[in-house]
């Protein structure tokens, strides 16, 4: 019954089918069909619910199979490379959903909440109303106590799963005046609402990308809630998503990386087949060179992203930083890196049909990993004032990370979800192990000058942003200046940074991540003002037989390189 | 002393004709053309309105009976439409890539009964791409063979993912008549639907596109078609020399297309920024998300600069575009790719929704605006192009070789363009890139050297010093180019950009008083953002700058295109 994290990789797989076969009802004809109709996925949907996907994301002492953070994203990124919007539609709701109840909810809670999901069943999350966006603590939508119900009035919109949710997590003002306990997160049945006119289901919203997902709204009127369904403590829902997103800021972003995998498979797929003169496009440097920049912003995705998994169940107290980190920063580089594939493809990215029609779906699918559950800049934002107090803690006496937290093949702790936290309180591991063991870093990168030269420079850049942040005003008034934001933005290239060298440390050094190749590329690419210089040629030989030999053995683009 | 500066004013008055953008009860309205795009329709109402005002007419040289007499008043048009809608601008613009290589090459009888054709309101296709087979020309399958009238040619074979390739009357298209390798078994010729015979020339399915969805992207099949003499371009044999130098002038024509886009991209961004609430106050109010707009809006100036002289330099600098063409067609588009990707980052969820922001336009003109980096020679082609002429570059520059002339007179908008000479191209540039090659002289003038400051022009100079040292020694070694010829092609662009600012904030600003003029405001933008692309270490400084431009917003409504230059006559006294 319980099978191993390959087993059911491999079973995963072998279900999905190839994925170039015209008539695999889940292959990609099919999802290109259903993107251009805007219909949900159905065979897909079948297929994962043949494989009990949800349990993917239920805690094991629940009854699901979720035990590592990083092989739910593994399973997940299975169904992503295929298809972002399949992966995210079937589920991307009741993960998101039920991780706050998992969070905050009471045992009794947690219990029928992962029944519901065992058993098939659809949660909703509704926090977004389209007139607030980001500032989630201004959402209107409200809850009035009326004796021992409340009264629900008000709107959420942009809400995967809506219509077809049993159970929505709704988020709700619940308190005047605004501040930390103004809102709650509410249980709301929708199956039992069935009928009542106090709530009412808006219109299917349209999207560019993610076609397949069904987004809609739902607008209440005096609807009434008996008032036991409130999840967690009443005032809490700030609280609470703040610890629980951290969970799926970290974990949507990795899974997001499949995207590219995908994409680089098509871009692969294209160049080692074009003709041009004598040859194929593969074989000119520059398309070599794009192809490799993209493997390696992929691998650095996945590091930073493996690692953030992995913090979650090693440093639950700490990972408010790096899940910003990391919502900032993936998708930024997953974006960039597909853009430029897209470049690469020229007319063929263009085309919707033909054998790499795929491609412009996983460009548009990918959109929303960076504007959606907190915006990039609302990321860099978070990091503001937690750098502040690192300045006079953690970074004046750096703690190293668990070598745990870099050894990829180690079993983790248990996810603790109410460990989860507001605030780092100026601790940060992940970049302390920069700082810490910056002598042993160096040392291990003795035998190749150009990777100590690019780790000096980030060891540089992380004591002149100290040195910087240590001088920004303390508690200001009014709205960050944006240079601010600059130094979020190189805080969260440098724990990527670390992350990357610690995976790198970590591993096997005679395996491929254990080679300098790929962590000098990858901090080259980290770096704020990268501007490729001389060596590009050099580096991209370097790399491309790497590359080249995974996509011929169909073996993934990212980490784990598994089976594709 | 004043600049008629003709082109904006010609555009206030096509803007009149068209109507109100936002109105969904004009023809040429942003609802209406998201409906089209929604439903894969083409806009044949759209384009018979443009022709009946007469914008064919823009698409034929004066000397033979049209109005094109300079890119100025061309771009201003195209970019005009194009900030309605790419897709009918790629829609009805395509027929000046189509007859470009008669105007090029072709003999005056031919130039003139294509004119007629033009004037007359048919679309002009290029037939050049085949399945398969992208810019690699020299493997082109489509064959012409001698036909049984003397002289005359039978054409078989198959042109794919071509522009109106079912609604052309005429196809330029590129076949072979030799079985021989290299260009010269290639041969550019008019296939005119009308006497190509019947079932001689099909269109082919139309193609389904990630944007311009509604435009005819399709193919032509060639049975048996016919063509007679008349209809061969510039002689045989010579198909790809005449496309090299058409190309050139359709190269730098499509950019205006980005400047359209951009324009529309910005305007949202804006329009967004200014009205939406958050945070207990208004986006814009955000430092961070005003530099944002303001680098936006400072990269439409670059993009705009770039296009300017690009533009002017057909008719002043003609022997130098096989330079000029590739570097703007590589470095517009793809500055405004990015541009609208960054606005995109502002608009949030709004970029991607269908319905919630005006009917989702942002989402529309980011997908649309792809193709203007991908057609008519894609960026890495360009790039490609520029890099065979990197060791000459590099000796020019050393030698200081400059048309001072043919360079003043593209930069300073007073001066009337010579005429129209799309003969004197050539495919090669003996001169180099004099607008490249006025940076010395530029980065020293007295004037920019008290209005810019040291530090920023000292990293353009070392910039472009180094850049030019890695171009004289550049050595072909035969093969592919290496990936680093295409990072020095885009420090040679971003060389170029800041060539054509300098320029024409140097010749124009004496006459130009508007905000943006004053106290150089776009220049040290512009200038900023171009040494920080070419890898200067960001300036804390600058961002003081971009903030301030980041809140000028445009006029809200429809209001004059976004432009470093201002709209109405009376505003450049
Ligand atoms: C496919 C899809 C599925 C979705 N599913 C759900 C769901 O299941 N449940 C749900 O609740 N929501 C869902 N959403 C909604 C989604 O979470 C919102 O779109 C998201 O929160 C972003 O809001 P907004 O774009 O309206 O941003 P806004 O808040 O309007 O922000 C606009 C822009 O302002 C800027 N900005 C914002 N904050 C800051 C800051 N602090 N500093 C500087 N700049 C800032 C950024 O540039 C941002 O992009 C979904 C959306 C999509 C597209
Ligand atoms: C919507 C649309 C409309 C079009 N309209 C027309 C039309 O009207 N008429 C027409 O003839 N064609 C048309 N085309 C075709 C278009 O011009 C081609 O896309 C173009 O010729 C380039 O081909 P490609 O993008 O397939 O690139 P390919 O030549 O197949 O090359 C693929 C990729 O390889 C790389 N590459 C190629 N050469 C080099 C090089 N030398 N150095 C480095 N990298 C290189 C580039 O990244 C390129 O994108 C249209 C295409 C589209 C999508």
């Amino acid at each position: 019954m319980n099978r191993t994290e390959p087993e059911r990789l491999d079973a995963l797989r072998v279900a999905l089918g190839d994925p170039a076969e015209a008539d695999n009802p889940v292959g990609n004809a099919a999802a290109l069909a259903v993107d251009e109709r805007g219909e949900a996925f159905v065979a897909g949907e079948r297929l994962l619910d043949a494989f009990g996907f949800p349990a993917e994301f239920v805690p094991a002492h629940l009854g699901g199979r979720l035990t590592r953070l990083d092989h739910m994203i593994h399973i997940a990124r299975t169904v992503g490379r295929r298809d972002l919007a399949l992966a995210f539609g079937y589920s991307g709701s009741t993960f998101i959903a039920s991780t706050n109840v998992w969070t905050a909810g009471s045992p009794a809670q947690q219990r029928a909440v992962a029944d519901l999901v065992l058993g098939g069943g659809r949660v909703a999350a509704g926090y977004h109303e389209l007139a607030h966006g980001n500032d989630v603590a201004r959402a209107e939508l409200s809850a009035r106590r009326a004796g021992d119900t409340l009264v629900l009035d008000g709107r959420k919109e942009v809400i995967s799963n809506l219509a077809r949710a049993d159970l929505l997590v709704l988020y709700a003002r619940t308190g005047t005046p605004l501040g930390p306990r103004s809102h709650s997160l509410l249980l709301v049945d929708l199956t039992a609402a069935t009928g009542d006119t106090a709530l009412r289901l808006l219109p299917r919203f349209r999207s560019a990308g993610m076609r397949s997902v069904q987004l809609g709204g739902i607008e209440f009127d005096g609807y009434r809630l008996p008032a036991g369904h409130v999840l967690g403590r009443f005032g809490d829902g700030v609280l609470t998503a703040t610890r629980a997103f951290q969970v799926t800021r970290t974990a949507l972003p990795a899974i997001a990386c499949a995207g590219l995998d995908g994409a680089l498979r098509e871009a692969m797929s294209l160049a080692t087949s074009r003709h041009l003169g004598r040859g194929v496009i593969a074989d000119l440097p520059q398309v070599r060179r794009l192809l490799v920049d993209a493997f390696v912003d992929l691998l650095v995705c996945d590091a930073f992203t493996t690692v953030g998994a992995r913090a979650l169940h090693l440093l639950p107290q700490q990972t408010t930083i790096v899940s910003s980190a990391i919502k900032y920063l993936v998708p930024h580089l997953l974006l960039r890196a597909v853009r430029s594939l897209s470049t690469l493809l020229g007319s063929t990215f263009y085309v919707r049909n033909g054998r790499h029609g795929m491609f412009q779906k996983h460009l548009r699918d990918l959109a929303p990993a960076g504007f959606g559950h907190m915006a990039p800049k609302a990321s860099l934002a978070m990091l503001v004032p937690q750098m502040q107090q690192l300045v006079r803690r953690g970074w004046s006496t750096p703690e190293p990370a668990d070598p745990l937290l870099f050894r990829l093949s180690h079993d983790l702790p248990d996810l603790r979800y109410h460990q989860l936290a507001m605030s780092s309180n100026g601790r940060d591991a992940l970049g302390g192990t920069l700082l810490a063991e910056s002598d042993a870093i160096l040392a291990a990168a003795a035998g190749d000058a150009e990777l100590r030269r690019v780790i000096g420079a980030h060891l540089a850049d992380f004591a002149a942003l100290r040195r910087t942040v240590a001088d920004l005003p303390a508690g200001r008034n009014g709205p960050l200046p944006a240079s601010s934001y600059d130094l979020a933005d190189r805080y969260s290239r440098l724990l990527a940074a670390s992350a990357c060298i610690g995976v790198w440390r970590g591993s096997d050094g005679r395996s491929f991540l254990g080679s300098p190749q790929w962590l000098t590329a990858a901090l080259s690419r980290l770096t704020v003002q990268y501007r490729p210089g001389r060596d590009v040629d050099q580096r991209t030989a370097s790399l491309w037989p790497e590359l080249h030999s995974r996509h011929v053995a169909m073996r993934t683009f990212d980490l784990a390189e598994h089976a594709a | 002393m004043s600049i008629a500066y003709g082109p904006v004013r010609r555009a206030k008055d096509w803007d009149a004709l068209l109507g109100d953008p936002d109105d969904p009860d004009v023809l040429f309205s942003y609802p209406r053309c998201l409906r089209l795009d929604d439903t894969e329709a083409f806009p044949d109402d759209i384009c018979a309105h443009l022709d009946e005002l007469g914008l064919p007419a823009y698409y034929v040289p004066v000397a033979h009976g049209g109005l094109l007499g300079n890119f100025d008043d061309a771009a201003t048009m195209v970019r005009l439409i194009a900030r309605r809608d790419l897709t009918v601008a790629i829609a009805h613009f395509k027929t000046f890539l189509g007859a470009a290589p008669v105007w090029v090459a072709g003999t005056t009888t031919q130039a003139d009964d294509l004119a007629a054709t033009v004037l007359a309101g048919h679309p002009i296709a290029l037939g050049l791409t085949e399945r398969g087979i992208g810019s690699d020309l020299l493997a082109t399958r489509t064959v012409a063979e001698p036909g049984d009238e003397p002289g005359s040619l039978t054409i078989t074979g198959e042109k794919w993912l071509i522009n109106n390739g079912r609604r052309a009357t005429v196809v330029t298209t590129l076949v072979r008549t030799s079985p021989n390798a290299g260009p010269r078994a290639l041969s550019l010729l008019l296939v005119d639907r009308r006497l190509a015979g019947s079932g001689g020339m099909t269109g082919t399915a139309k193609i389904p596109t990630h944007g311009i969805r509604g435009a005819d992207i399709s193919g032509v099949r060639y049975a048996g078609a016919g063509v007679g003499p008349a209809g061969v371009v510039g002689g045989i044999g010579r198909g790809v020399d005449t496309l090299l130098r058409a190309l050139q002038v359709t190269r730098i024509a499509t950019t205006p297309l980005s400047l359209g886009a951009a324009d529309q991209a910005l305007r949202l961004g804006y329009d967004f920024c200014a009205d939406r609430e958050l945070y207990g106050g208004r986006l814009v109010d955000l430092p961070v998300v005003r530099r944002s707009l303001g680098r936006a809006a400072a990269a439409l100036f670059v993009a705009e600069a770039a296009v300017l002289l690009g533009c002017r330099a057909i008719n002043a600098l003609p022997e130098e575009l096989s330079v000029v063409a590739a570097v703007v067609k590589a470095f517009v588009p793809s500055v405004v790719d990015d541009l609208i990707h960054d606005v995109g980052e502002l608009l949030g969820a709004r970029a991607f929704l269908l319905d919630v922001l005006h009917g989702g336009r942002f989402q529309k003109v980011e997908r649309d605006h792809r193709i203007v980096g991908i057609f008519d020679g894609s960026t890495a082609v360009n790039q490609n192009y520029l890099a065979g002429q990197f060791s000459r570059l590099g000796r020019r520059y050393r030698q200081r070789r400059l048309n001072r002339d043919g360079v003043a007179v593209a930069a300073d908008l007073a001066r009337p363009l010579p005429p129209l000479e799309l003969h004197r191209l050539d495919v090669l540039s003996p001169n180099g890139c004099s607008v490249v090659q006025a940076l010395p002289d530029l980065l020293a003038d007295p004037v920019i050297v008290r209005t810019v400051p040291a530090a920023l022009l000292a990293v353009l100079g070392d910039a472009v010093t180094e850049l030019h040292d890695e171009l004289a020694g550049w050595r072909v070694t035969g093969g592919a180019l290496p990936a680093i010829a295409f990072d020095l092609a885009r420090r040679y662009e971003l060389c170029f950009a800041s060539a054509s600012c300098l320029l024409l904030w140097r010749y124009n600003y004496e006459h130009v008083t508007t905000e943006l003029w004053h106290e150089a405001e776009w220049l040290l933008c512009a200038l900023t953002l171009l040494a920080e692309w070419l890898g200067a270490e960001p300036d804390g400084a600058a961002d003081d700058l971009f903030i301030r431009l980041g809140g000028r917003r445009p006029e809200p409504g429809w209001g004059p295109p976004m432009s470093i230059f201002p709209a109405t006559l009376a505003d450049l006294r």
